[in-house]
Order: structure tokens, then C-alpha cells, then sequence
């Protein structure tokens, strides 16, 4: 009976101290707050997702092309738009990029 | 509530819509119409009843009930002869089963089981291979000694 | 120990609201070092529950019957193992069991994302904390494992259908793949509360889903081997309430994984991948409930049990929630892009997505008709195997055929002259089988014929995709086809695993059909000598005997088995009785199998009646082709794992990525 008693306490302690711990670390932190997701860190997040997607896709469309599962003619007909879409993520994130 | 006016723009101007809409739309009807379809031919599921209620019903139906007194009978042969009771009512009338086919192991007086069938001349007339006990398994939230 | 036990729990639900509440709290204002502390609390609460599943445990090891959960779930005589598996035997132990996996993977989750997608975990933490809150609150004051009484001499032992491997594994298998959809859940709704809905709880998710996801899928297979093995009535799945517990959460999950796919390749369906994920993980709770409650028994034995109330409460907790979060970040989720065609990848995703919430759907309405009439009407119905059949062969049929042509369309858009060409032969196959399977008499079954034919369709269909993509690489880079082969699965592993896995579901799909399709069956009782014979086999009753074990006095039968003249050995099939205090002996039957590896037949035997006289009412099955269920669990698996295994380049390719947004989503 003791010993559980004794045992939970030690329980019990040893999860206080782990939630204390970053205030234990850092009494007196130089900035308390969260790192913010910036509008303009979300801008270049969604524009870097935009530009990856054009790529992989652009990259995915040779290799249907070249593993014959897409015919030459549906291959002409994809690759310009694709061409643009990624060229246009690309110069959307450089623009982003010079104004910082 | 009123409806709402259609969009902004003008009539006859063709708003290019994504295909994908029409797409579930579509299916959605498509679905809910086999749907209702199916379950207003072949019904939406057999009624479940206990022996005290059995007496009212005609068609084929799930019997539930726990088994009193001394099965008789071979289930592989001429049938097993047993008498239901309604679950934890020991004063409910009880009704006569006859069954054939597999019995489960826990197939025992004093075990709840359900069994499909109908009522003929006073005599319940399962429908062979059909007998379920419900198990007194760990699995549920009641205890067997409940 | 079990006021320890009582304690740690305590401890838990404490460091859980902490992680709720304070989480919350630092996630609003954006103080950092307390969004740590309620991340550090939700990782002490897996420490503080690990103690408590160590009591349990040891209690059963040390046979404490003065635990009342121990003295009911086991006995001084139940073998080694099993008083370890005895934990998750019973209702509060199962409990445990689930908030053990959540917390752990809640800490793991936390954990490794603590400095990636900084600003989704702040809000992560919360989430997970609550849903581990209401597990712990039920532990704690309604379900508690740490009651105890003065101890029994002896337990009153474990059920014997569950003193076997499988039911050692099932549920553990089972837990793992329902909890495991919480964090992909934590994490839409962390995306979701944060307003950040790009695709980062997407990308920090997607090996969670099909971690989960597979381990549901192979939760199921190990029940439905089990129920083959020890229910003993010739099927392996009986649309059981219990058991679409946990296949509805499989084809939401199922779901889930396509559309998903869709969401980062085109930046499309992103609310329906959030409805989905939601859905997904309300069946897992739902799941739980179903077969926690007794629910399914009965209105009556529901209102017995109080667990099922809170249970009930919380799922509409989780659907309110869900919902008011999803409607409230609507603007957030619109995509740029549309559907461009109804002839592409993406579209052939949606209508699968479309048949497998169908199939859900309709699934769940069996479920919950019977519950909903008996509560609202009054009078209880029973809806069976033809529903269930029904729908499963009509939309799950279509399913199939949908596998062997996703593959074959490309993104975006397709030509109908260039598929023309690439449907050529997956097409030619999938008839010429037809024709030779209908020629050999498969025609007796109509959905079994389809079936086969749709599979030899995916089949070839993956079959060319595997080699067209071999040629590629090797007209690339002059490989050997070996190599060549290696680097391309290597390179596309999500790809080519998901193949593997496709392939898993086919061989699924043709083991069902010839085992439920195709089967033969004859029955008949038997003196020693005599002989019953099925689609040439023929068994003769040889003799009887019994033996005496630890636990059980077991009864059986031998039988020679013989096909076409030539001895195949001998079988035996027959019943234990288990020896239990109790009011009446426990007896299990124990079925005879004997499997032909070259065919993937099994033949089966059900004992019957065991006769005063000797004789026995057998009951025999020849089971054609249903060795393929359980070698789809090994290809299904191994795709998985394809699918799972970390990739350095994609690694890479997000890191970039990341590292072009700034820093809190960058990796440190």
C-alpha cells in the first residue's frame, strides 16, 4: 500500500518536472512567442507547392511518354500547358523571393 | 425561406463548371436509386422477434430467444425439437423449434440463440443452417452473469 | 499495485486535459515555451499509461485474481502467452489497450514533427490531447481495469475460441489501424484550427494513413483466418456487425489514400480529403463503440452498459466538431484547379472514391437500420448476408475493374485513340480468360466469372505497367532487367508499391470468388469405415480417440484422405472441452484442413455430432483457390512496405521546398 503510494507520488513528480521542463530550461527566454507563419511564408509555401507540382508532373508526362502510355499526339497536347504552368510557378516565386 | 436568385451573371452565359460535380451528382442519384430500389424489392432486412411476439407474424423471421427444457431430436436426421423463451423472462409463453442443419458448439439450454424461420401450425420451422448462438463473448459489454 | 495502477491513469487523464486545455491556451495567444509544455505533457501521458498496462499485466503473469479484470479473464491453468494477450480479452483491458496506442502515437507524432510544421503541431497537440482525454476519463470513473476484491482461489480463465494466435494478434492489429487514423484526423484538424491548409498536414500524415491503414487491413485478415480456422463454419466473413466495425473504417481509409493523391498531384478535393479523414476516423470511434457497447446485441444490453452513452456522446462530439471546423475554413479549402477531363487518372480516382464511400455508406445502413428501427419503432430487424452480398458485388465488381485502369490513363487528360492502344492487351487477356474459364464451366457462377475476368484484366493491366516501365528505364540507362527493374520500383516506390498492394487485392478478390463461388460441399454421418467423397476426394472415417491436455479433454476423428486412387494421408477433426469451473463445459470444434499448396484448395472438415455409437456427422468443403486470402495478406503487406520505405529524395525534394517558404516550416 505504501510502496504504491510512494510509487505514484514518484510518478506523479517525475510528470510535473516534464512539463515543467521548457519553462526550467528557459526562465527567462529572449522571445516567448511562437514562430509565426508569416502571409508571406504561407505565399512562398503555396507557390513552392505549386511549382513542385508542375515539375513532378511535367517529369511524370516524359516518363508516360517515354514508357509508351501516352501517344505522341495526347503528348504534344499536355506538354505546353504544362510547360507554362510550372515556368509561371517558377517566375510567381522569384518575384516573391526579390521583394524580401 | 426563399430561393435564392441564380448567380451573378448573366442568363445564357455558360459558366464553365468542373465536370466533376455532374460526375457526383450522378452518382449520387445513381446510388440512392439502386438503393431504394433494392431495398423496396428485397425489403429492408428481416423483422427480429421474440416467442411471446411470434404468434402475430406470418412471414419468415429472425427468432430470437434462450432455450428452456431438453433438446430432442438429431438436427442431421428427422431435426433437433427444442423450445424457445423470450431472453430473461421466465414467464413468456415458449414456442417449439424445429431445426436442422450445423449446431454451434455453444448450442446448450439455457443459451440465447437466434434462428430464421416461420411459424407453421404452431411449430416454429427453421430454416436449415441458420442457428446462431448468441456468444456470452469477452467481446461485448455484458457479462454472461448479468 | 492496482492503487499504482489506479494512479497512473489518473496521471494520464491529468497530463491529457493538460495537453487539451493548455494546448489550446498557447496555441491562441502563441506562447511557445507552453505550446512545449502541453507537447512534453502529451508524451508523459504514453509514460504514465505504459506503467498502468504494466500493472495490468504483471497482475496476469502473477495470477493476482484480487484484480477483478484478472480473475475474470484468466485462470492459474491458461497457457504462458496468452496471459499477456488475456489483457485485451475484456472490455476495460481493451480500453487500455487503445489509449496506449494513442497516446504512444500521439508522443511519437508530436515528437517527430516537434520542429517540422512548427505551427501545425501547436495545434495538433490539443486535438490529440482530447480524444486521449475522453479514453482516460473513461478508464478512469467508468471502466476502471483496477477494481479489486478479495482474490478467488482461481480465475474464472479466458474464452478458449480466444486461446489462439490469432485472437492473440487480431485485436492489437486492429487497435493499431483504428487509433492510428486519429493522427491523420489531429492533424486536418490541426490544419484546419491553425488556417494553415496547404498540403504540409498532408505530406507529415501520409505514412501515418497507411500505417494504419494496413495494419487494419491485416487486423482483418487474421480475423477472418481465424474465423475460418476456429468458428468452424466453413466462411471466413459473415457481415457481422463486429466485423464491418472495422471494414467500414478500412474503405474510408481506403478512400482517403486515393483522393489524397489527388490533392497534391493536381491541388484538388481538399475539402472532401478533409471530410474524408474526418469520416474515416468517426468510423474507427464508431467502430469501437459498436463493439464495446453490446450495442449490437441490443438496445437492452446498450442501455446496460453506461460505456455506451459516453461512447455515443463522443461521436457526436467528433462529428459536430469536424463538421463546424470544415464549414468554418470553407473559403480556405477551395482549389484553383478542376477536373479536366472525365477520362483521367484523377477522374478514375474520384469514381473510386465514389464507390468505396458508397459501398461505406451502405454498409454502415446495415449496421445501423436494425439499431435505428429497434430504437425509433420499436420492432427489431435483422438485415443479413443478401444486403450485404448485394452491395458488395455492386459496387465492389466495378472497384476492381477500376484498379486495372487507373494505371493504364494518364493525368490530366487522355486521348480515347491513345487508350484505344493501351487497353489492347490487358483487354485481350481479360477476354481470352473469360473465354477459357467459361469453357471450363466457371459460367455457373456469373460474379464469380466476372470477377475472374476483371482481375486478369488488372492483372495484365500492372503486369504491363511493370514492364513498359523496366523498358523505359532501360533504354535511360542501360541497365540489366533486374536492375532496371529495382531502380524503377526503387525510384517510385509509392507508386509501384500501391501496384503490389493492387495486386495483393486482386489475388484477394479471386480467392473469394472461388472459395465462395466455386465451392462444393457434402455432408452425412459416418461409422468407422465409412467413406464420403467431393469433387474427388474421398474421405473415410478411420477411428476414433481421445486425449487428455491440461485444459482440455479432446476428441477426434481420423480420416484418410484420398483423391483419385492416390493417398493424400491422414486428417483429423474433432472437439475439445475445455476444463473450467463454470455452469456448463466449454467445447470448441476443431476443424480438419488439409491445404494443397499447388492449387491454393483447401480441403475442410467440420465435425458434427459425435455419436454414442461412434459414428460422426461430418460436414466437408472443397474450397477452391481460398489459400490466395491469406497469401494476400503477405502481398499486401509487402506492397505496404514498398510504399512505407523512406525515400531520401523525396526527402530532399520537401526539404527544398520548405526551405523556399522560410522557417517555421522548415526542418531544423
Amino acid at each position: 500500500m505504501t510502496v504504491a503510494i510512494v510509487l505514484s507520488a514518484v510518478l506523479g513528480a517525475v510528470c510535473v518536472v516534464l512539463v515543467a521542463l521548457p519553462f526550467l530550461r528557459e526562465p527567462e527566454p529572449v522571445s516567448d512567442a511562437l514562430e509565426e507563419m508569416t502571409p508571406q511564408r504561407q505565399r512562398r509555401l503555396a507557390l513552392a507547392e505549386e511549382r513542385d507540382r508542375a515539375l513532378s508532373a511535367l517529369k511524370e508526362l516524359e516518363a508516360d511518354h517515354r514508357a509508351g502510355r501516352i501517344n505522341d499526339e495526347d503528348y504534344r497536347a499536355s506538354i505546353g500547358a504544362l510547360r507554362r504552368e510550372a515556368a509561371s510557378a517558377l517566375r510567381a516565386l522569384d518575384v516573391v523571393n526579390e521583394k524580401v | 425561406m426563399p430561393r435564392a436568385p441564380r448567380g451573378g451573371y448573366p442568363q445564357g452565359v455558360a459558366r464553365k463548371r468542373s465536370p466533376a460535380r455532374l460526375v457526383i451528382a450522378l452518382s449520387i442519384a445513381a446510388v440512392l436509386a439502386v438503393f431504394l430500389l433494392y431495398t423496396s424489392i428485397a425489403g429492408g432486412g428481416t423483422p427480429s422477434v421474440k416467442p411471446s411476439e411470434l404468434a402475430a407474424q406470418t412471414g419468415p423471421v429472425s427468432l430470437v430467444g434462450q432455450v428452456v427444457g431438453k433438446p430432442k431430436g438429431d438436427a442431421n436426421e428427422e431435426g433437433l425439437r427444442f423450445r424457445l423463451r423470450d431472453v430473461k423472462d421466465p414467464s413468456s409463453p415458449t414456442v417449439l423449434v424445429l431445426y436442422k442443419g450445423s449446431v454451434p458448439d455453444l448450442f446448450a439450454p439455457g443459451r440465447d440463440l437466434v434462428v430464421e424461420g416461420a411459424l407453421r401450425n404452431g411449430t416454429f420451422v427453421a430454416t436449415p443452417g441458420t442457428m446462431v448462438t448468441k456468444c456470452p463473448s469477452k467481446y461485448t459489454a455484458i457479462k454472461p452473469s448479468d | 499495485m492496482a492503487d499504482l495502477g489506479r494512479a497512473a491513469l489518473l496521471v494520464t487523464l491529468v497530463l491529457c486535459l493538460y495537453a487539451c486545455v493548455v494546448g489550446t491556451v498557447a496555441a491562441v495567444t502563441g506562447r511557445r515555451r507552453l505550446a512545449m509544455s502541453a507537447r512534453n505533457a502529451l508524451i508523459a501521458s504514453f509514460g504514465s499509461t505504459v506503467v498502468a498496462t504494466a500493472i495490468l499485466v504483471a497482475g496476469f503473469v502473477r495470477n493476482d485474481f484480487s484484480l477483478v479484470y484478472v480473475a475474470e479473464h484468466s485462470s492459474r491453468s491458461l497457457g504462458g502467452i496468452y496471459k499477456v494477450s488475456a489483457l485485451w480479452g475484456g472490455q476495460e483491458g481493451s480500453l487500455l489497450l487503445w489509449l496506449l496506442i494513442l497516446t504512444g502515437y500521439a508522443a511519437l507524432a508530436v515528437w517527430i514533427n516537434r520542429n517540422r510544421t512548427r505551427d501545425l503541431v501547436v495545434w495538433v497537440t490539443p486535438v490529440l490531447g482530447g480524444i486521449a482525454v475522453f479514453f482516460s476519463f473513461l478508464l478512469v470513473a467508468v471502466a476502471t481495469p483496477f477494481a479489486t476484491q478479495v482474490a478467488p482461489l482461481d480465475g474464472s480463465g479466458l474464452n478458449p475460441s480466444l486461446q489462439n494466435p490469432y485472437m492473440m494478434s487480431h485485436p492489437p492489429f486492429l487497435y493499431l489501424g483504428y487509433v492510428g487514423l486519429a493522427v491523420p484526423f489531429a492533424f486536418a484538424m490541426g490544419a484546419l484550427l491553425s488556417g494553415r491548409t496547404d498540403e504540409r498536414w498532408i505530406v507529415a500524415t501520409r505514412r501515418w494513413t497507411l500505417i494504419a491503414w494496413t495494419a487494419l487491413g491485416i487486423g482483418q485478415l487474421l480475423g477472418s483466418h481465424w474465423a475460418y480456422l476456429e468458428v468452424g463454419w466453413g466462411g471466413f466473413y459473415a457481415w457481422d456487425p463486429v466485423e464491418n466495425a472495422a471494414l467500414m473504417p478500412f474503405l474510408a481509409a481506403t478512400a482517403f489514400l486515393h483522393s489524397v493523391m489527388i490533392q497534391e498531384k493536381r491541388g484538388m478535393l481538399k475539402v472532401w480529403n478533409v471530410v474524408l479523414v474526418s469520416f474515416a476516423f468517426i468510423l474507427s470511434i464508431f467502430g469501437t463503440f459498436l463493439t464495446r457497447s453490446g450495442i449490437v446485441n441490443s438496445i437492452h444490453s446498450f442501455a446496460q452498459s453506461s460505456i455506451g452513452a459516453w461512447f455515443l456522446a463522443f461521436i457526436v462530439i467528433a462529428v459536430v466538431f469536424s463538421t463546424v471546423m470544415i464549414v468554418w475554413r470553407l473559403p480556405l479549402l477551395r482549389s484553383k484547379t478542376k477536373l479536366e477531363s472525365l477520362i483521367s487518372r484523377e477522374a478514375v480516382f474520384l469514381y473510386n472514391n465514389l464507390l468505396l464511400v458508397a459501398l461505406c455508406l451502405t454498409i454502415l445502413w446495415g449496421v445501423v437500420w436494425p439499431i435505428l428501427s429497434e430504437a425509433v419503432r420499436g420492432d427489431s430487424v435483422v438485415v443479413g448476408r443478401p444486403y450485404f452480398d448485394f452491395f458488395f458485388r455492386l459496387f465492389g465488381l466495378p472497384l476492381l475493374l477500376l484498379m486495372g485502369v487507373g494505371p493504364l490513363i494518364a493525368w490530366r487528360r487522355a486521348s480515347l485513340r491513345g487508350l484505344g492502344r493501351t487497353f489492347v492487351w490487358p483487354a485481350a487477356v481479360a477476354v481470352a480468360t473469360g473465354v477459357v474459364l467459361l469453357i471450363l464451366g466457371a459460367g455457373s457462377s456469373a460474379p464469380g466469372l466476372v470477377a475472374y475476368t476483371f482481375s486478369a484484366f488488372v492483372l495484365a493491366a500492372i503486369g504491363l505497367e511493370f514492364v513498359r516501365g523496366t523498358r523505359a528505364r532501360r533504354a535511360l540507362s542501360d541497365e540489366s532487367w533486374p536492375v532496371a527493374f529495382g531502380s524503377l520500383v526503387g525510384r517510385n516506390r509509392r507508386r509501384y508499391g500501391g501496384y503490389v498492394v493492387h495486386v495483393a487485392i486482386v489475388l484477394f478478390a479471386i480467392g473469394v470468388a472461388g472459395s465462395s463461388a466455386y465451392d462444393s460441399v457434402v455432408e452425412g454421418r459416418l461409422a468407422k469405415g465409412e467413406a464420403l467423397t467431393v469433387s474427388g476426394y474421398t474421405v473415410r472415417y478411420v477411428g476414433l480417440s481421445e486425449r487428455q491436455t491440461d485444459h482440455a479433454t479432446e476428441v477426434r476423428a481420423t480420416l484418410a484422405v484420398s483423391r483419385n486412387g492416390e493417398s493424400l494421408g491422414a486428417l483429423e477433426a474433432g472437439k475439445n472441452s475445455y476444463k473450467i469451473a463454470g455452469p456448463d463445459p466449454q467445447v470448441s470444434s476443431e476443424v480438419g484442413v488439409r491445404t494443397d499448396y499447388r492449387t491454393g484448395e483447401d480441403l475442410f472438415v467440420i465435425p458434427g455430432t459425435i455419436y454414442d455409437d461412434g459414428s460422426v456427422y461430418f460436414r466437408i468443403f472443397v474450397k477452391p483457390l481460398v489459400n490466395l486470402l491469406w497469401l494476400s495478406g503477405i502481398v499486401f503487406l509487402l506492397g505496404s512496405i514498398i510504399a512505407l520505405w523512406p525515400d531520401a529524395r523525396e526527402q530532399r525534394r520537401l526539404a527544398v521546398r520548405y526551405a523556399a517558404a522560410g522557417s517555421p516550416a522548415r526542418g531544423r
